[in-house]
């Protein structure tokens, strides 16, 4: 079932230019999809004008059957998208719990609020360990978990992670791969960008390549990964001599 | 000895006033930073309403803050609609904002001006000339009252941004404005609210500004150089920090007067400022600020 459909969008920042040119892209549930691509093609972008951090120019962003491509990024969060930004944006000045709880800013319900708290809690012992520490003093992978951690506390239905293994080393990074599997196995939906093209490919159900703003080729993940074309464009694969000779 | 301990609570006393004065400033400046030079000529304003609130149908100057800080919090809201929100993303905000609320000021200085001509007032109500005892020691009892209503008033603040869900999202804001979207805060809406928290608190120090100081259109140029200064030595944005330089300097200035004679007292701050420039300019609680 198509939950998220992305309608021949165009989008950029402030009277710049566009960054997303006329991109399309259907979003089955329960999938996840790794959306790869050189830098500067969009693929941030288009993250945020899922959610609502920006508005498409034009072009439709239909979710369940409904058009949210105008709609505010609470309402968005309401309906059960979710964003993790690359940079994990957190507020490095409250506490690992007064995080979790901007998480679920958007309810109004407190006492579902502290539940939900605890349920995450539960998912992340680390956090769990560290709940009345600053989070500015967590480690880039425990902040990882973190920034994950406070979409949770929502239960998206499907959960956007930009980047997230951007500057972790790689035994973190392994383990915020496991994370976003365990995500799919718990029935999520999600869209990951990823620089570690291969690996958030090995790790994806559907991949897809952005380039220049619009989406330049797509199919299920293995087919993309073994595409010598994409191998060589976008995995930096490097071609060996005898057959760089021959072309 | 008693002296000097008697002069210490003078000091202490005064900077719980400077403290509620700086406070609004530094979260107007922590949520948007805004520097807001016209603070002090808005709390003028407010000193003018207590003062002829006083005057005219003898209402108590404290309990003028029940008019001065809502009538100040929308106005506060008027200023951030008509003035900021266009400005908000442009790319030399900061700039426009020192040019925009110092324009602001100057207006407001000469509207007062017109309206309530440049002589000096001071509202005087029976507890501005009594004393209170505390042993040996004394204050005069209105000092006495403005400076526990101005601490009541920082407490309340305080938990207001700890423990609300506005304040929650306040300090959100001040501390990540990007991640606040992400988690559906409507930042703008928090930066107008804010505004008109920072105004309302320049409001309830108009009221105890009324009758502690004399005052007059003119005068806010001396308040804003102090205000800043306090703000600037704790680290601009920083409620905590804002706490701390207001009682720092408040007694430093206390001793300063008290040895030196009251001439030499203003200078205090300024000397206070320069160091603090130097030495380490993100102040006492602040954080480094990115170029």
């Amino acid at each position: 079932m198509t939950i998220l459909e992305i309608d021949n969008i165009s989008a950029g920042y402030g009277s710049g230019p566009n960054i997303l040119k006329g991109l399309s892209l259907k979003v089955e549930q329960g999938k996840t999809y790794c959306v790869i691509g050189p830098n500067g093609a969009g693929k941030s972008t288009l993250l945020r004008a899922i959610c609502g951090l920006l508005h498409p120019r034009s072009g439709r962003v239909t979710y369940k059957g409904e058009d949210i491509s105008k709609s505010r990024t609470d309402e968005i969060l309401m309906k059960g998208i979710s964003f993790v930004p690359q940079d994990r944006s957190l507020f490095p000045d409250m506490t690992v719990k007064e995080n979790l709880r901007m998480g679920g800013y958007i309810l109004k319900d407190r006492k579902e609020l502290d539940q939900r708290i605890e349920k995450v809690l539960t998912m992340f012992p680390i956090l769990a360990e560290r709940s009345s520490q600053h989070s500015k003093t967590l480690s880039g992978g425990e902040q990882q978990m973190l920034a994950i951690g406070r979409t949770l506390v929502l239960q998206p239905e499907i959960i956007m992670l930009d980047e997230p293994s951007l500057g972790l080393a790689p035994k973190i990074t392994q383990q915020i791969f496991e994370m976003v599997s365990f995500l799919k196995e718990s029935g999520m939906t999600v869209i990951l960008v990823e620089q570690n093209a291969r690996k958030g490919l090995e790790y994806s159900d559907w991949g897809c390549v952005l380039d220049l703003g619009t989406n330049r080729f797509e199919g299920p993940a293995d087919t993309i990964l073994n595409d010598p074309r994409i191998q060589e464009l976008y995995l930096g694969k490097r071609r060996n001599n005898g057959q760089e000779g021959a072309e | 000895m008693t002296q000097t301990l008697q002069v210490l609570l003078f000091g202490v006393a005064l900077g719980g006033v400077y403290a509620l004065m700086a406070s609004g400033l530094t979260l107007v400046f922590g949520v948007m930073r805004i520097v807001n030079i016209s603070h002090s000529a808005l709390m003028i304003f407010a000193a003018y309403i207590a003062f002829f609130a006083f005057q005219n149908y003898s209402l108590d100057p404290i309990l003028s803050i029940f008019i001065t800080m809502p009538v100040m919090f929308l106005m506060g809201v008027a200023i951030y609609k008509i003035f900021f929100s266009s400005i908000k993303s442009t790319e030399r905000t900061g700039e426009l904002t020192v040019l925009l609320t110092f324009s602001l000021a100057l207006v407001l200085e000469g509207v007062m001006g017109y309206l309530w001509t440049n002589v000096y007032r001071s509202a005087n109500p029976s507890y501005a000339t009594e004393a209170i005892f505390f042993g040996p020691f004394f204050l005069p009892k209105g000092q006495f009252y403005a400076t526990v209503l101005s601490v009541a008033i920082i407490i309340l603040l305080w938990l207001f941004l700890k423990y609300s869900r506005i304040g929650y999202a306040i300090r959100a804001t001040m501390q990540n404005q990007a991640a606040a979207q992400v988690v559906g805060v409507n930042v703008e809406r928090m930066a107008m609210i804010s505004f008109g928290i920072g105004i309302a608190l320049a409001g309830a120090s108009g009221s105890l500004m009324s009758y502690l100081f004399t005052f007059y259109p003119g005068k806010h140029w001396e308040w804003i150089a102090i205000l800043l200064s306090l703000i600037v030595l704790g680290g601009m944005g920083s409620l905590a920090g804002a706490l701390v330089g207001a009682f720092l300097l408040a007694i430093a200035s206390a001793l300063v007067g008290y040895h030196f004679g009251p001439t030499w007292s203003p200078i205090t701050f300024f000397l206070a400022l320069f160091l603090i420039l130097l030495v380490r300019p993100q102040g006492l609680l602040g954080k480094k600020m990115e170029a």
